[in-house]
């Protein structure tokens, strides 16, 4: 049997060996030249997160891999060096033998490493790290702290297909410069249109629009802004008429410039069947009945899409409509919160909405709801949301988009959040409980607004993002609310600008819409800017800001593309199929039959839209992607179409029954003597908002007239239309 | 039990016997068979043949207590069960599986599967891509595939053989069984209904009872007439047109398919073999399965929930769980080999992670992704053996770790699959099927 020390005799054997390399290397050669010493943090720490070794699913996670802890991306060099130096008795690194070292040999895979080969023995990453072991791994902090990160070029117009790499300068405290291009990680904010090697050269795609390139270096970060214009071919010259050089409006005006840099011609003004589908859709989620089509298509007011918009922002379904919307990111969540509470929760955001709340007040009303919930339901909030944490994290991301909960366990990756900054945000909500007295329950404020952080344990103030910690007040909520609201605030009135324009564009200036952050910059600053302001001059009246942007030319664009705009999927250039809501949907549906559906639990004649409880059980709105209301991400909602979805709409009986119901809006239509011309608009109207084409009149009367009976005719017609990707999507 | 060197070029037995008959099955060939041929060293007809049906037990099976027991170890690591012999020698199982004991030489055991993910969702996505999520996963989104889940894959690389869908989500569609870059035409059909119903009928698939064919014909041509945009610019540019059109045609071809609509009624099978597979959502999932594959399908995900067992774990497992796992998998393996499919049939079962090997005051036990143990049989997967092991207490493997990545390249390199080969997504990059793996040679 092998005689095993102790594992502290090899530790300590280890130590004294790594003294005696340090010793004779500071007498033998003397003080080392300033220019080639290796410096931990700057030199050393750098290369682990370069070639992934501190990643999440690496030596980054919670737990390590294999023994060996890492800070994930590389933000706590001092626990770093201990983890390669002090822990794994040693064996990380061999003065004595630097090749020989583990942190070398796993690296290079000569020894098996569960990573694979990360680095190659020929590349000066491998250099640093080698000589760094040779000269006595030693902890030597860099005296000079990185201020800033500044990226060449850091705007710059490339063409499809081209390459460019990118230079890097650290900016030290005391003003010197040092490249780091080899040092950095890189990260491109749209895999589709750019991506960057990690060695730092952009590769460019072959769709135009506009890239951000991140470049991170310790806890600085900084990005080069890549604009890919549409190529100048010969045989599709871009059409110099109808490039928009004219002056609209401020929100068209942003949205032309950028398109005119792209030589990308935008697609004309969609008709007025589309716009009333269109904009029914978005601003009170309800389909155009045919009469109301009926109406706005024959009106001949120039005026009337503005009247329209008037009117639809008057109806009661508009606050029907976006109270499902809010419930979904303020979790009114029956099953934590039970009937009642979730109940008058949502019935506090419908009133809000309905009584055109701005949203700064509705913002704070919930952020610093205090009192009784029965006379402050927006206190519910706390309930649904018990921990501290995730309370915090849950309203930035909500009303600033932003994502602090990286944060809660290292320093944000891509952003200037600390672990501080997450737990100065938390200790708002640290005093924050809900209590039961005599009187019901209310929203109790107890203690001081400090969280505990996890590290060491030592206390953290409140203080907001980046700030300093708030005075002595008697819930420190109030400054936090009013700080999150205020028209200064870098975020609140831009996340709200940014996820209406998503809600009406289908795709927000800055994606995804609850990620803002200096490296996911917007693809169209002005634009957000111009929306911003927008939204700030109306007081945060969010109607105002619907009015602005329905009015647009951007968003009364055709779907139909052309040869400059067909790749482009993110200027505004044409109008998208955007995905209907599953409650939208199932709305719609019932409405063209004239056959309402009857929800679990609900009283029968509820819409959809107005089902304050996500747990009611119904196949169909699961089927087509309702949310949970398990986070506060809009991802929650979105769904991938699948083959399922469609053949229900095919094949489903529950649908099918609503056509042939003897009450139905297409039995009413058989028996009531009209001629199959004036049945088909009806349906046509019915369905797609639109009178149908002379072709397509022709054959479906065609159709009518060899069906074995009338019935048959227009349910195969209602059956037909409903399947039609007109009516499954808004466009 | 290292059974390396038996084969040591890597080609089973079964794979010489096949390569002797091919000629005889030339009809089947076709280039596609013979470059998978060339990849995984199996002839064209074993590859078409082939399929795979993952029992997936969400929450995790706590394999400490099942398949990899340990009778020596402390009390309060060691649980309540006790071993019993299988029809293998030298190998033990739980005494709540001595139905499962006795199809012991049909699968193999892998008692050191590891991986450092100790979370539902995170896991679930490991365990059925291969792929560990990234920092911005989101294990809510519906799919949340980051990557191509397992059947995905087969589903794009072998694509449908009948015209059965080649890619089957039983009873509801797993989160992370999604396609993610590979599109809709390798998404799965998902059952969302329980076979276990009395009145369990695969929904939608069947046009409405009182229409006809010629109806149904009239139908889809007036469609075509009044859907103005399935042939439009519009439909070349948007992905959300794209994908729909696609569907509809796999719609389409599953709603006239007499194989789906036989395979699909369970309700024909003799309730003598209802009764063994288990009258519950497991059991009739299983068979479900098997009947699916009979069929043609080329993957099967049955994802059964229930086995998240952090309260009362032992009690659980023996009243409810076990009796259930325990006709199902057993009458899976026997029944599959009975009717000649396993050769042909891979099964593995797994849960997204194990559970600790200490209990907790709940007399439950908690996530544990460090150590645990999956069953691989059929599919040309060696039957009886155990591969690696787990440390005295479970809570590491001690020897021959095996991460999701080796699992997930030994399944695809079964089906046929080079493990190594990359998709490229459709903005451009390359992925590989598999990221690392390495297949278990000793099994195959």
């Amino acid at each position: 049997m092998k005689v095993r020390l102790p594992d502290r005799y090899i530790l300590i054997a280890m130590m004294l060996l790594l003294a005696s390399t340090i010793e004779a290397s500071e007498d033998g050669i003397g003080p080392a030249d300033e220019q080639q010493r290796v410096y931990f943090d700057t030199d050393v720490a750098p290369i682990l997160s370069r070639h992934g070794c501190n990643s999440s699913p690496c030596h980054g996670k919670a737990e390590g891999q294999n023994g060996f802890k890492l800070s994930v991306f590389g933000f706590d060099p001092p626990a770093d060096y201990e983890a390669i130096v002090m822990d794994g008795r040693g064996r990380r690194v061999f003065p004595a033998a630097a090749e020989k070292s583990l942190l070398l040999t796993k690296a290079t895979g000569v020894v098996p490493h569960g990573g694979g080969v990360r680095l190659s023995a020929k590349t000066t990453d491998y250099d640093v790290l080698r000589n760094w072991i040779e000269s006595g791994a030693r902890y030597i902090e860099n005296p000079q702290k990185l201020v800033e990160l500044r990226v060449s070029p850091d705007e710059k117009i490339l063409a499809f297909g081209s390459e460019q790499p990118l230079r890097v300068t650290a900016v030290f405290d005391d003003g010197s410069h040092r490249d780091v291009t080899s040092l950095c990680r890189y990260r491109t904010n749209n895999e589709g249109m750019a991506e960057v090697s990690e060695e730092g050269v952009v590769k460019v795609g072959q769709s135009p629009g506009h890239v951000a390139i991140m470049a991170g270096f310790l806890d600085q970060m900084s990005i080069a802004q890549i604009l890919i214009p549409n190529p100048h071919s010969a045989d599709s010259p871009p059409d110099i008429q109808s490039l928009p050089t004219t002056d609209v409006n401020p929100i068209d005006n942003a949205i032309n410039r950028r398109l005119s840099q792209l030589n990308i011609v935008a697609s004309p003004r969609c008709d007025d069947a589309t716009y009333l589908r269109r904009v029914s859709l978005d601003i009170i989620g309800t389909l155009p009945t045919a009469s109301e089509a009926r109406q706005f298509l024959d009106d001949t007011d120039p005026d009337k899409r503005v009247a329209l918009v008037d009117t639809l922002l008057e109806r009661e379904e508009y606050a029907r409509y976006w109270s499902l919307k809010w419930s979904d990111l303020l979790r009114v969540d029956r099953q934590v919160l039970g009937h009642k509470d979730a109940y008058a929760y949502y019935k506090w955001i419908r009133d809000a909405l309905a009584t055109d709340l701005p949203v700064d007040d509705f913002a704070r009303s919930v952020i610093a709801a205090d009192g009784r919930l029965a006379d402050h339901p927006a206190g519910t909030f706390f309930k649904a949301v018990p921990e501290s944490g995730k309370r915090s994290s849950l309203l930035s991301q909500v009303f600033l988009g932003v994502r602090l909960e990286c944060a809660e366990c290292h320093h944000h990756p891509f952003d200037r959040i600390s672990q501080n900054d997450y737990h100065g945000m938390r200790a708002f909500f640290e005093p924050v409980s809900i209590v039961s007295t005599s009187r019901g329950e209310l929203v109790n404020v107890d203690g001081e607004p400090v969280a505990k952080h996890p590290r060491d344990g030592s206390d953290v103030p409140a203080h907001v993002l980046g700030q300093e910690p708030v005075g002595d007040t008697s819930d420190a909520r109030d400054e936090l609310a009013r700080w999150m609201t205020s028209p200064d605030n870098p975020w609140f009135a831009r996340n709200m600008a940014n996820r209406l324009w998503a809600h009406f564009l289908g795709r927000g200036v800055i994606e995804p819409v609850d990620d803002l952050r200096e490296t996911n910059p917007p693809s169209n600053p002005e634009l957000l800017d111009v929306l911003t302001t927008i939204l700030i001059d109306n007081s945060f009246d969010t109607k105002a800001l619907i009015r602005s942007i329905v009015a647009t030319e951007a968003y009364q664009r055709s779907t139909t593309p052309n040869a400059t705009n067909e790749r482009d999927n993110q200027n505004y250039s044409r109008a998208t199929f955007k995905t209907m809501d599953a409650e939208v949907l199932m709305d719609a549906i019932s409405q063209a039959t004239d056959r309402p559906e009857k929800f679990p639990g609900h009283p029968l004649g509820i819409r959809a839209i107005d089902l304050w409880d996500s747990e009611a059980k119904h196949y169909f709105l699961n089927l087509f992607g309702r949310p949970l209301r398990k986070t506060s991400c809009e991802c929650e909602r979105i769904v991938e179409t699948n083959v399922s979805q469609v053949l229900h709409v095919l094949n489903s009986g529950e649908l099918q029954s609503k056509t042939a119901h003897p009450a139905s809006r297409m039995s009413r239509l058989e028996t009531s003597g009209r001629s199959a011309e004036s049945i088909i608009e009806e349906l046509y109207l019915t369905y797609f908002s639109r009178r149908p084409s002379a072709e397509e009149l022709e054959r479906v009367v065609a159709y009518f007239d060899r069906a074995e009976s009338r019935q048959d005719a227009i349910e195969d017609l209602a059956w037909s239309l409903m399947n039609s990707q007109e009516f499954l999507f808004n466009h | 039990m290292n059974k390396r060197g038996q084969f040591c070029d890597n080609v089973s037995r079964r794979s010489f016997l096949r390569v002797g008959s091919a000629g005889a099955f030339g009809a089947s060939w076709s280039l596609s068979g013979l470059l998978q041929q060339q990849a995984s060293g199996f002839d064209a007809q074993t590859v078409d043949e082939r399929s795979l049906i993952i029992v997936f037990l969400k929450g995790g099976l706590s394999t400490i207590d099942t398949f990899d027991m340990k009778p020596d170890a402390p009390a309060e690591v060691r649980g309540e069960f006790d071993p019993i012999s299988t029809n293998v020698a030298g190998t033990q199982v739980c005494n709540h599986l001595p139905l499962v004991s006795r199809q012991m030489d049909k699968f193999s055991l892998i008692r050191s599967c590891t991986h450092t993910i100790s979370e539902h969702g995170k896991a679930d996505h490991y365990l059925l891509t291969g792929y560990a999520p990234t920092p911005a996963f989101k294990a809510s989104l519906k799919p949340n595939n980051e990557r191509p889940s397992m059947g995905a894959v087969i589903s794009k690389k072998l694509g449908a053989r009948g015209s059965v869908p080649s890619y089957v989500c039983l009873p509801d569609m797993h989160n992370s069984g999604g396609a993610s870059f590979l599109g809709p035409a390798a998404a799965p059909l998902s059952i969302n209904a329980d076979p276990n119903d009395p009145g369990f009928t695969i929904r939608d698939v069947v046009p409405p009872m009182d229409l006809d064919a010629s109806r149904l014909d009239n139908r889809n041509e007036l469609l075509a007439t009044v859907d103005r945009y399935q042939r439009s610019a519009e439909a070349t540019v948007n992905n959300s047109l794209q994908s729909l059109n696609e569907f509809r045609e796999r719609a389409f071809s599953l709603m006239t398919s007499a194989e789906a609509k036989q395979a699909f009624n369970i309700h024909s099978e003799p309730s003598s073999v209802r009764d063994e597979y288990g009258r519950n959502s497991l059991g009739q999932s299983c068979l479900m399965a098997r009947r699916l594959v009979s069929a043609g399908v080329r993957c099967v995900l049955v994802s059964h929930i229930g086995w998240d067992t952090h309260l009362n774990n032992f009690q659980n497992l023996k009243n409810d769980l076990l009796p259930n796992l325990d006709a199902a998998m057993a009458m899976l393996y026997k029944d599959l080999a009975d009717r000649g499919m396993l050769d042909s049939t891979m099964v593995l079962v797994t849960g997204e992670f194990g559970r600790t090997p200490q209990i907790n005051d709940k007399a439950g036990r908690d996530h544990w992704g460090p150590c645990f143990t999956a069953m691989l049989g059929g599919g040309g997967v060696a039957g009886g053996q155990i591969l690696g092991a787990s440390d005295k207490t479970a809570a590491k493997p001690a020897e021959r770790p095996v991460s999701p990545e080796d699992l997930a390249a030994t399944i695809h390199h079964q089906l046929g699959i080079n493990p190594e080969d990359e998709f490229i997504t459709p903005e451009g990059r390359p992925i590989k099927i598999v990221n690392q793996g390495h297949v278990l040679h000793e099994l195959v």
